[in-house]
């Protein structure tokens, strides 16, 4: 793909504004009526949706080309997908597709970051997006977990980069190991041979590097013969579900996040939740889980004639409609005690945690004011925890609430399982 | 760059380095890549600041809200992207009026005043754009449009003095946009058919007017977007889109209706409008203009019927149904059914989905074409056959694009007032474009001949003389206004 194919697209921009709003029909009051952080905190229409569709046209058209300017604003877009969403509420056409070709098209002109290109390099040496600290499977130690590359296992459990790497994390991985075994799923992990998904790499316009994640990835998984991936983090289940179907990769794997598994095995009556939780907590949707997390819809066909924006057959447009929203919910809803207040930006139109599209690498400052614009948010709830479903919103949250003094706990789903199990 | 590092440094130390850009990467995603620089004001004194300097520097300048509309912009203008002057400043429920800077929109403004049982008129462009600009909507029957509605308002002028006007300019209060204090609502807002500010200038802060809203203080919806719905239509609500043999039957009920005082939205929609309104996708959109259009007996409209209590519903009920036989209405089935009556409730009440009526079918790039007439509703509503059936023709010929839909207008005021309008856009076919724009001409011409209203789409020179010599003190008005020639005033779809 390059962006001259969406083209149709970036031409059907109206500049009606409602790429900056949730769907009107959500908003609420004058607060929390913002859907893209990069708009919100950058201002000049550039920053929004469909200022960038705007600039890509202007780009088609030969009347505008790269510039020091144009990459700022390029890679100051945490790719969070909401302002597809709004848009898509009321239009047909895409929206998230070509701002994500023209991430790919900038990285394959050579107009990268810095940053991002540090991060690149360190995949591609050692297979992981964050510095390798210690093996990739330390954090099982202990656990006598299977090693899903040697011994037959229904389900394989990707852990993930942050996870693995950042020892703060580790509690998610044990966490989850021990719901699983609570369960009794015939599961495994890769341990030190697992690789990166890729998905964060694709975010940040790194197609190839994504893609070669994505065979790494697949090849493991053929020779472990599991059918199943479950993944801990949002961005893992959107590169093994979404990412790689695109890349016609994914084949019949079924990818599950924990949260959907967790969800499953409840009303399978495999896993039964009995301890009080006391708590009032919020729930976060991570993009790559929400929005972003439905299925792939592939498409082949023709545009149809006349001059109307319409296709033979018809295009089925991902407007966020189908994300993971209610498995987390009816997880969180039931652990014995605990209050769920919901936010006013929720599901499909959810503000973004800040951390996406390599904006926590390339301009931590804004990474971080996305961020606390969400704690605000759940703290209006009167909420004592915010809850998530990834470690990337894990992580740049605490970092939020630490730089603003508050006191609002952060939890991964897990957690709050592991307690109640 | 247009404007010379001096000069940029000048409105940089204004508003701040974040706050400037003059950078081509940007322009784009404005109107054009002729803007010295966009400016990000966060306050009266800021505007007034920058309007100061350009007319020091005889600079032009111009502004934006949300800035939907689209035009061409003068080499090296400021413009004044109101973005951060966004806040509600005050709900008077008492005297029932809110007070709002540039960059809250309507949907923000209605979802906070939903709550407290009030409601605002919103311009059928769609909540997403500004609150204050003056225009019409679907709810106009009830809250009247134009700039009925803007009350109190502190104003920059072009030459950069700042005016309190209305109730404003002799208290601190803002309920009145007629005085005690000095009114220019009509040189402000209402000059021109063409023009949202034919002054220019910088709307800083507006009072609007409010009314009472008697339904939830929100709605509390079902699904995901694209599919939002109620899970039943509240109670002492009821919708229903009525068509009728003719136009002259049409308008009988619409005044009928109006005279009774029953009904919160009246809003004529074209059965292609209606469908964008309840159709998630354009292929389902498709099909449900051609349902529709089977079952329609001619031009028509829905209602939205609001009452405060079980007693008033069953009396604006029988009121409704005795004016639809006497006129010869016939109600939808479609929209009889709950869950599609519930999705015109929530778009005609939160004017969500104005995209889609507008643009979802239109061609890509398409500019919009097409006709408008405001005013007195029996007159507005004289033009529209004739007009309706030359566009009907040039369909025919090719020479159009067929939308479905043919025109759409609706009443103000209880329908003593109202607007008619018709898009039209282009076919393929490479005359099309010469075509409508020569049926625009006519359609206007034939507007003014026959004293239907002073149309858009002619030159001041040409209407003018025919109201009032409107052309000679239109020129006063700007040399008194806008002395230095700064502000530049943007077209409008507005009527
Ligand atoms: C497809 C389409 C459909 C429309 N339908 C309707 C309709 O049904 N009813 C209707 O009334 N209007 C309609 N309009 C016009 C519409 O009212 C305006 O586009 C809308 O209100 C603009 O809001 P905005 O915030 O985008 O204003 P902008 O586009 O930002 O500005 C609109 C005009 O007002 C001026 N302006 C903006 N802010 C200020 C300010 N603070 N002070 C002074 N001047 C200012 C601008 O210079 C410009 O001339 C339509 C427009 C379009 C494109």
């Amino acid at each position: 793909m390059s962006i001259k194919d969406y083209r149709g697209d970036v031409e059907k921009c109206c500049r009606c504004s409602c790429c900056k709003f949730i769907p009107l029909q959500k908003v609420k009051g004058s607060k929390y009526s913002y859907a893209c952080p990069s708009i919100a905190k950058y201002n000049f229409n550039a920053y929004s949706g469909g200022g960038r569709l705007l600039s890509m046209y202007s780009m088609l058209k030969g009347e505008m080309d790269y510039s020091e300017k144009l990459k700022e604003i390029t890679y100051n877009c945490n790719m969070c997908g909401a302002c597809g969403v709004s848009c898509n509420y009321a239009m047909d056409m895409q929206v998230n597709e070509p701002i994500s070709e023209f991430r790919v098209e900038s990285v394959k002109d050579g107009q990268t970051h810095p940053a991002l290109e540090k991060v690149i390099e360190g995949l591609r040496k050692t297979n992981s997006m964050v510095p390798v600290k210690g093996k990739r499977g330390d954090w099982a130690a202990g656990l006598n977990l299977k090693n899903a590359a040697q011994e037959q296992v229904d389900v394989l459990f990707h852990v993930g980069c942050k996870t693995s790497f950042d020892p703060k994390m580790h509690k998610l991985a044990q966490a989850t190991a021990k719901i699983l075994q609570k369960a009794g799923v015939n599961f495994g992990i890769a341990g030190d041979v697992e690789v990166c998904c890729g998905g964060r790499a694709y975010q940040m316009g790194y197609e190839e590097d994504a893609r070669s994640q994505a065979k790494k990835n697949m090849a493991l998984i053929k020779k472990a013969g599991v059918k199943t991936v479950v993944t801990g983090c949002a961005d893992g289940y959107q590169a093994f579900k979404v990412l790689y179907d695109k890349f016609g990769v994914k084949g019949d794997l079924e990818v599950l996040h924990i949260s959907e598994y967790i969800d499953m095995l409840m009303k399978e009556g495999k896993l039964k939740l009995t301890q009080k939780v006391n708590m009032t907590v919020t729930y976060h949707d991570p993009c790559n889980l929400g929005r972003k997390g439905e299925s792939y819809k592939h498409w082949k066909g023709v545009r149809k004639p006349g001059n109307r924006f319409m296709f033979d057959p018809p295009k089925d447009y991902r407007r966020g409609e189908h994300g993971v929203y209610q498995p987390p919910r009816d997880v969180l809803a039931s652990i014995p005690g605990l209050t769920l207040s919901e936010m006013t930006r929720i599901k499909e139109y959810a503000w973004c945690c800040g951390s996406g599209g390599g904006v926590s690498e390339s301009n931590p400052e804004f990474a971080m004011w996305t961020g606390k614009e969400r704690i605000e948010e759940a703290l209006s709830t009167g909420a004592e925890a915010i809850v998530t479903t990834c470690p990337w919103c894990e992580k740049n949250f605490k970092e939020a609430i630490m730089a603003s003094g508050s006191k609002l706990k952060v939890y991964d789903i897990v957690e709050l399982v592991e307690k109640a199990i | 760059m247009f404007l010379s590092p001096e000069v940029y440094k000048k409105f940089e130390d204004i508003v701040g380095e974040e706050n400037i850009c003059g950078d081509l990467a940007i322009m784009p995603s404005y109107h054009s890549g002729q803007i010295g620089a966009v400016v990000l004001p966060k306050d009266t004194e800021q505007v007034q600041a920058i309007v100061k300097l350009c007319n020091r520097l005889n600079i032009q300048f111009t502004v934006m809200s949300t800035g939907f509309i689209r035009a061409a912009m003068p080499q090296g203008c400021i413009y004044l992207d109101m973005r951060r002057m966004n806040k509600i400043i005050e709900i008077n429920e008492k005297d029932m009026y809110a007070v709002v800077e540039p960059y809250v929109t309507s949907a923000e403004l209605q979802a906070e005043l939903m709550k407290r049982g009030l409601n605002c008129s919103i311009k059928g462009s769609g909540a997403q754009c500004t609150a204050i600009i003056r225009g019409h909507g679907h709810m106009d029957l009830s809250t009247g449009g134009d700039d009925r509605n803007q009350l109190g308002m502190e104003w920059v002028t072009p030459a950069g003095d700042v005016l309190k006007l209305g109730a404003l300019g002799s208290t601190h209060e803002w309920f009145c946009g007629d005085g005690p204090g000095p009114s220019l609502r009509g040189v402000i807002s209402g000059r021109g058919s063409g023009d949202a500010l034919a002054e220019g200038g910088v709307i800083t802060k507006a009072a609007m007017k409010l009314y009472h809203w008697p339904g939830p203080a929100a709605f509390e919806l079902e699904g995901q977007s694209p599919n939002y719905n109620l899970k039943e239509i509240p109670p002492n609500f009821m919708v229903r889109y009525y068509s009728f043999p003719s136009v002259p039957q049409m308008y009988e009920a619409e005044l009928k209706i109006g005279e009774s005082e029953i009904m919160f939205a009246l809003m004529g929609f074209n059965v292609a409008m209606l469908s964008a309104n309840i159709s998630p996708n354009m292929e389902m959109e498709l099909e449900v203009i051609e349902k529709l259009n089977k079952e329609v007996q001619g031009p028509g409209f829905y209602v939205i019927v609001a009452a405060n209590s079980p007693e008033e519903f069953e009396y604006d009920q029988k009121v409704l149904d005795k004016i639809i036989s006497d006129t010869g209405g016939k109600s939808l089935a479609m929209v009889e059914d709950p869950k599609v009556g519930a999705l015109v409730l929530i778009h005609g009440v939160r004017i969500s989905v104005s995209i889609r009526e507008t643009f979802r079918l239109r061609p890509v790039g398409g500019k919009a074409y097409g006709f408008q007439i405001m005013g007195q509703r029996d007159v507005n509503i004289k033009w529209i056959d004739e007009a309706a059936n030359r566009k009907k023709e040039l369909i025919k010929k090719g020479l159009g694009a067929d939308d479905g839909g043919v025109y759409f207008g609706w009443s103000v005021e209880n329908s003593h007032l109202g607007k008619t309008e018709i898009f039209f856009d282009p076919s393929p076919h490479p005359e099309s474009l010469d075509a409508i724009i020569d049926w625009q001409q006519t359609t206007a011409r034939k507007a003014l001949e026959d004293h239907l209203n002073p149309p858009t789409h002619l030159p001041l020179s040409v209407v003018g003389p025919e109201v009032s010599n409107y052309h000679i003190w239109s020129k006063k008005l700007d040399e008194a206004f806008n002395p230095n020639g700064t502000t530049v005033v943007l077209p409008s779809l507005m009527g």
